[in-house]
């Protein structure tokens, strides 16, 4: 009993420093939006700023096109991830459900595709998208974004776990593969297309050196690219950058904690199937 | 009139159906049968012989390698499996676990070519709940529901579309002994009263004999007996089919056919005491196996040979007298009031003409 006593304390103290240590920079982003500029940069280090400057965050909006960046974050989060999901569905409901010739080596290449490191293949995407003429374009930002063979894996394993004879006894009522999809496959597997969905939607948030590269009008950027805005020659305006960036997390956050449980539930049961 | 009558002879029928997997196992060989119109066959054998796959292409969920189905006299091996009027229960049942018992009985009513609008929808879905006695299931989910319950959804979901044919893939596995005995005599009177001809696969014999009103017996990809169900246990066709059917299994003797007689071990029979109506095949000199029912060896005053019982088991009314024979375990069947128990010397008396001879390839001679 006295030794599982040990084994306990230990196990909270080291998820105790490690929660510190991962939740810190939060705290710290969110405080340092509302310090002076001296606050933030002061040595040793202010932890509670002392007049909370919430002017700092009007100072965000005005001086670069805020709003602006929201609303192209949000429009190329939803269209990437309502494609994606689309995409996703489908290819792992004819990866699962469908006989076709040559399935076994497609799934065979978009395996190995799955080992291919985006950053390796970025710079033939941006070749690719400057030739389409589609810089600085939404269309630009999102096209390499609408299929993800993770995400189509993801829901293979999640649709494989539903009975084959689900599927026959659909074909025997007389529905069509549109009709099970849309009647039985996606109402069964909601759990695992929420969890697609908001990965998707985070990581397409999230996304940082793409929209960089694809665009360089100021109507084109994207929250994570408008922080940059508050950098200048003259030096970093560091209260202005944590403010912006306390505003970019915000939306995520929120989704976090609404949805909390889900994303918990979905990353177990991947975990789980191995 | 005559073309009416042959086609309701033969409503189902199988013509040479051939099925080799992907992988080169032929899972049927030359299959060919026929079921009359209304009648409950059963497709009976061990796992892996063939049932199965017989049923799934029936239904059209498997494309046969080569050979013909007609339904009603229409090919039907290009049609997809929604456009050939049957119903299927599976094994599992396969209902949607998202739906409710009524959502589950309605849906092939809300899809495809039978679509209707929703009221009249539901009005059939009811009326076959009623038949299948769940109607007060019908805000319930799957999940929530007994096996037996499952069961009764699974076929009223599957006679809603009011098919031609009704296919039953091992539909009481997963229920209770007791459950199953109930349940196949409902599916019995359920698909007698709606009067649709259906094939039910199980690999219980005993299933089998009670609801079908005849059996097709696979085994290894081939049909072994196409028959009523007590022509399995009277007339097998061969020596697979005589000991698949019968329960006690039966008993099984090597025997020498020469000089004009049948000797086992320890006894002989003179060819001249059989029944010579019986014979079937040439009783040439050689190796055979003498196969006997257990009810049909008998303890009697004079009998073939004398064994040592080794063990008496009770079941119900009757007993099992066990005996070794030649290093292999036989049964005698008696009634519950015999005296003799384990360790007596008793004579045993085979009824000659209820004993079986298969040649060493399972052929039946006798």
């Amino acid at each position: 009993m006295k030794k599982l006593h040990v084994g306990t304390l230990v196990a909270y103290i080291i998820l105790t420093i490690f929660a510190i240590i991962t939740i810190f920079p939060f705290i710290y982003m969110i405080l340092g939006g509302l310090m002076s500029f001296q606050e933030t940069t002061a040595i040793p280090p202010t932890i509670i700023p002392k007049h909370f400057q919430w002017g700092n965050y009007a100072k965000v909006f005005k001086q670069a096109p805020f709003a602006r960046y929201f609303l192209n974050t949000f429009i190329v989060a939803s269209v990437t991830t309502i494609v994606s999901l689309l995409n996703s569905l489908l290819g792992a409901f004819a990866m699962v459900n469908l006989e076709f010739k040559g399935k076994k080596i497609l799934q065979m290449v978009m395996l190995s595709l799955l080992m291919v490191p985006g950053e390796a293949i970025i710079f033939t995407n941006y070749n690719t998208i400057a030739r389409l003429g589609l810089l600085n374009t939404y269309l630009g930002l999102v096209l390499p974004f609408l299929t993800s063979i993770f995400y189509m894996y993801y829901l293979q394993s999640y649709f494989g776990s539903i009975s084959k004879t689900i599927y026959k006894a659909s074909m025997i009522d007389g529905a069509s593969d549109w009709n099970y999809i849309w009647k039985i496959l996606v109402p069964m597997s909601k759990g695992g297309l929420f969890t697609v969905g908001l990965l998707s939607f985070i990581s397409s948030w999230n996304s940082f050196l793409w929209p960089l590269l694809v665009t360089n009008e100021d109507t084109m950027r994207l929250l994570n690219n408008g922080l940059s805005s508050f950098a200048s020659d003259a030096g970093a305006e560091t209260e202005l950058q944590l403010a912006a960036a306390t505003l970019t997390v915000l939306p995520i956050l929120i989704l976090y904690f609404i949805f909390r449980k889900q994303i918990i539930q979905g990353v177990v049961r991947n975990d789980l199937k191995g | 009139m005559v073309c009416i009558f042959m086609i309701d002879e033969q409503f189902v029928q199988v013509k040479n159906l051939r099925k080799v997997y992907d992988n080169g196992h032929e899972a049927l060989k030359d299959v060919s049968f026929s079921v009359k119109k209304g009648d409950l066959v059963c497709l009976l054998g061990p796992s892996g012989c063939g049932k199965t796959t017989m049923l799934n292409m029936l239904a059209g969920l498997l494309d046969p390698t080569s050979g013909d189905i007609l339904f009603n006299g229409k090919s039907v091996v290009k049609v997809a499996p929604k456009d050939r009027q049957i119903g299927y229960v599976f094994q599992n049942y396969a209902l949607y676990p998202h739906m409710t018992v009524l959502q589950n009985v309605m849906f092939p009513l809300t899809v495809g070519k039978n679509k209707r609008s929703k009221a009249e929808a539901e009005k059939v879905a009811k009326k076959y709940m009623e038949i299948t006695q769940i109607t007060e299931l019908a805000n319930q989910k799957p999940g929530n529901l007994s096996g037996g319950q499952q069961q009764r959804v699974a076929i009223a979901r599957a006679l809603v579309q009011e098919p031609q044919i009704l296919l039953m893939d091992e539909p009481l596995s997963n229920l209770d002994a007791r459950l199953r005995l109930k349940i196949r005599e409902e599916i019995r009177s359920l698909v007698k009263r709606v009067g649709i001809t259906t094939l039910f696969v199980t690999h219980d014999q005993e299933e089998a004999l009670s609801i079908g009103d005849k059996i097709i017996l696979f085994n290894n990809g081939v049909i072994q007996q196409d028959d009523v169900g007590q022509n399995f246990y009277l007339e097998p066709n061969n020596y697979f089919v005589a000991n698949f059917v019968g329960n006690p299994v039966i008993d099984n003797f090597a025997v020498k056919i020469a000089d004009g007689k049948i000797s086992g071990s320890d006894f002989e029979i003179p060819l001249a005491a059989l029944d010579q109506d019986r014979i079937k095949g040439e009783l040439t000199p050689g190796e055979y196996t003498l196969s006997v029912r257990p009810e049909n060896i008998l303890p009697s005053e004079q009998g073939h040979f004398t064994a040592k019982i080794s063990d008496v088991e009770l079941i119900g009314r009757e007993r099992i007298l066990k005996f070794d024979h030649d290093g292999i375990q036989a049964r005698s069947l008696v009634n519950l009031e015999t005296t003799i128990q384990r360790g007596d010397q008793v004579q045993l008396s085979m009824r000659l003409d209820r004993i079986f001879l298969f040649t060493k390839e399972g052929t039946r001679v006798y």
